[in-house]
């Protein structure tokens, strides 16, 4: 039931993933429980700490926003995310247009190959 | 080749149709483009049964005849026929919506969903 | 009456009644159109794998709709296959399955999360009619019949994708994946007619035993190549995907997953059972190679840099349909070579048909997820969420399954698949490796942007007061997270007993043919 998946070039074992996965964890929640916990909660001592500012309430302010993930990735790729993007016009015929043009392409090609 | 006509009639259609949906503007010019391409496939269909010289294909009133009609495509047609009935109507309902929602019905302004 | 020689036709029979008597049963109240939907797809869910375990036991299920018997004996003695047949050999048990379970799941999160909404009546009907349309095309051996059922797939999607009828944004979506599916559908009708017209029959056996590939064939397969590539979502034709699948309720996109894989199982059937060994050179193969390799990369660039949650996933599932094609074009390019096929191309099947059986139940669980989402906080812009995992654990550890399953990350049911397609495809080439290995880094990438904008973080003061989602959208949830723990623990099992029968099934054209033709081609 729990068995191995051979593939034909190597195998994958989930029990002894589990197994390592357990192992791994258990040290790993060991070494958090060897933090203090005689702090006091609601104080300065349990907030965030925001390079020395004053941590605003409401959490809006702090988050970064999902637009701003990947920023830099997107600038790297700036010409190829620009034609991509201008590829994908949402003119509902546009779609037709593409579809016409790959059955066309590979009729020819099938019909020359 | 004048036997071969009706398939070059349904050639023509569908090609022109298929033209004039990613060239036209309007909704309501795509939508009857897409029913002529429907009205091909169907010209399609009947035409494939014909066999020549033949009559219906009703086994009590066919006559002298030897020779019957294939009724197989005309079942496909009639089937064929209801669909795109009931797509286009779907489809019109659908446009009526948008007419409704976005003022316009030129197909290069209704796209607020891209990217 | 024996049941079991009647479970194709009741398969198609329970939701079309269901479908039928939707409107009157709605008429007396919310429960028991709630008890009509969940106890219709349940009982489709029974007679599901009630087939899959007669077909596993007993090879391909024929059933003639109406009839008697399924073929005529012609004074030559030939015997013709006349009326509609159904034929249900394992890889249609198989998607059989998955379709079953995914509308289950959907129709018990829709119990509670259309509440809102009126014409609930025809909501129920038109669910039915597309769950109808799915299964009719897994279970169908007629290629009109085939078309047929794509077409009720497609009106009851139309319907089901503009339901929310006060956003324009809907029925825009719903608008550009009518037009696109009616011209498809029609080029589809015109190569089933055109196979018609030469061989004169319908019956997708018969077709494939009297097949020479010639000009013709070849229009003929690139027609409906074409055209069921264009239904599951390959590249250049994808753009109605990530529009149609965000727009919809969440419990109908649960469905129109399913739907999309009912199209790749017919691409499947036409190249491996109606063409197979009349394949004719190495182009079409070639040609859903690249499409896939296509469909993932740039699928997976376009999800990385959405904002709209619902959206970034339906651009994921185009990603995700890249990898079927890829490991399924592999085994067809390899099709007639013995040795090759028996080193890597039926290890690539066997990792592209699993990799469908995870897709369908990892992705119905996302988008499920996003639905819950929506409907507890009413935004659907990632933007404007943020650290909802206080408030909705169950719907945070489902998603972090569901995202963990289809970025491939080990131990889940994502890896075990995405392993079997990157270390066969590699024996054609090392690049075709190398694309699918970036898709899924960049998956994962993009999950984690989504996980981290959406469940963890700060508490927004706007989403204070953000409740866990009702009981029965959980158990949705629940039913798919169950089919994705139960293919990540067992993976051995669930290849040997699910995913290699239907990769036999498939190679084995000769099969296929003989069940109806009787013996031999």
């Amino acid at each position: 039931m729990f068995g191995t998946v051979y593939t034909g070039f190597g195998y994958w074992d989930v029990t002894s993933w589990i197994l390592f996965f357990g192992i791994a964890a258990g040290l790993t929640l060991w070494l958090r429980a060897q933090g203090r916990d005689d702090y006091k909660e609601g104080t300065d001592q349990d907030e965030i700490y925001w390079s020395g500012n004053v941590v605003p309430e409401d959490g809006e302010d702090i988050s970064v926003p999902a637009s701003s993930a990947y920023w830099g990735f997107r600038k790297a790729l700036e010409p190829y995310y620009n034609r991509l993007i201008g590829m994908h016009t949402g003119i509902a015929t546009d779609i037709v247009g593409f579809y016409v043009l790959v059955v066309a392409f590979m009729a020819v090609f099938i019909l020359i190959a | 080749m004048i036997g071969n006509a009706p398939f070059f009639v349904v050639g023509i259609l569908f090609l022109a149709a298929l033209v004039a949906i990613f060239m036209e503007k309007n909704l309501i010019k795509i939508a009857i483009a897409i029913s002529i391409i429907s009205s091909a496939v169907n010209l399609f269909l009947v035409a494939l049964g014909y066999r020549t010289g033949a009559t219906i294909p009703i086994h009590y009133l066919a006559g002298e005849g030897t020779v019957m009609v294939l009724p197989t495509p005309q079942a496909m047609t009639l089937t064929a026929i209801v669909i795109a009935l009931a797509t286009t109507a779907l489809l019109l309902s659908i446009i009526m919506l948008v007419y409704r929602h976005y003022g316009t019905l030129n197909v290069d302004e209704i796209r607020r969903l891209r990217g | 009456m024996n049941w079991n020689e009647h479970l194709p036709a009741l398969l198609l029979a329970v939701p079309l009644f269901g479908a039928f008597i939707a409107p009157v049963v709605c008429l007396f109240g919310k429960t028991t159109r709630n008890i009509l939907m969940t106890g219709i797809t349940f009982i489709t869910l029974i007679i599901a794998l009630l087939l899959w375990k007669n077909v596993l036991a007993g090879g391909p299920a024929i059933y003639v709709m109406g009839g008697e018997s399924f073929n005529i004996a012609l004074p030559s003695g030939m015997a013709l296959p006349i009326r509609i047949i159904l034929e249900a050999d394992a890889f249609s048990a198989f998607m059989v399955l998955c379709g079953a379970i995914a509308a289950f799941a959907g129709a018990l999160f829709s119990t509670n999360y259309m509440e809102k909404f009126s014409g609930m009546g025809r909501f129920t009907s038109l669910y039915f009619l597309l769950t109808v349309g799915m299964l009719g095309m897994m279970v169908t051996g007629d290629l009109f019949n085939f078309f047929i059922f794509i077409e009720i797939a497609s009106i009851a999607s139309f319907g089901l994708i503009a339901f929310w009828r006060d956003k324009p944004e809907a029925i825009e979506a719903s608008l550009k994946y009518a037009l696109v599916s009616q011209v498809g559908s029609m080029v589809f009708l015109i190569a089933a007619g055109c196979l018609y017209g030469k061989y004169n029959a319908l019956n997708m056996a018969a077709v494939g035993s009297l097949l020479q590939f010639g000009t013709m064939e070849k229009l003929v397969l690139v027609f409906f190549v074409g055209s069921l590539a264009m239904k599951c979502g390959a590249f250049p034709m994808h753009m109605w995907l990530p529009d149609a699948y965000a727009e919809a309720p969440s419990g109908v996109t649960c469905l129109l997953v399913a739907v999309s894989q009912a199209s790749l199982y017919g691409l499947m059937r036409v190249c491996f059972s109606l063409y197979g060994i009349n394949l004719g050179g190495s182009f079409i193969p070639w040609m859903i190679i690249a499409m896939g390799l296509a469909s993932m990369f740039f699928g997976v660039s376009m999800a990385v840099v959405q904002h709209e949650i619902k959206r970034l996933i339906g651009y994921h599932s185009v990603s995700q349909v890249g990898y079927m094609l890829l490991g399924l074009g592999v085994g067809l390019l390899v099709l007639k070579d013995a040795r090759s096929m028996a080193e890597y191309g039926f290890t690539a099947m066997k990792g592209g048909i699993f990799h469908i059986f995870n897709y369908t139940m990892y992705k119905a669980l996302l988008f499920l997820a996003a639905g819950a989402i929506y409907y507890a906080t009413g935004k659907r812009d990632l933007n404007q969420l943020g650290g909802l995992a206080r408030r909705m654990p169950f719907t945070t550890f489902m998603f972090v399954i569901a995202a963990a399953a289809i970025s491939g990350l080990p131990p889940f049911n994502g890896f075990v698949s995405k392993l079997l397609i990157y270390e066969s495809v590699f024996a054609v080439h090392p690049a075709l490796t190398v694309v699918a290995l970036v898709t899924s880094v960049l998956t994962l990438a993009s999950f984690v942007k989504v996980f981290q904008t959406a469940f963890l973080g700060p508490e927004k003061n706007a989403l204070v007061s953000t409740r866990e989602v009702p009981a029965g959208m959980l158990l949705g949830m629940g039913v798919l997270t169950v089919a994705v723990l139960g293919a990540s623990l067992f993976p051995a099992w669930t290849l040997s007993n699910l995913v290699e029968p239907a990769a036999k099934a498939l190679v084995d054209q000769a099969g296929y043919i003989g069940a109806v033709m009787g013996g031999g081609l």
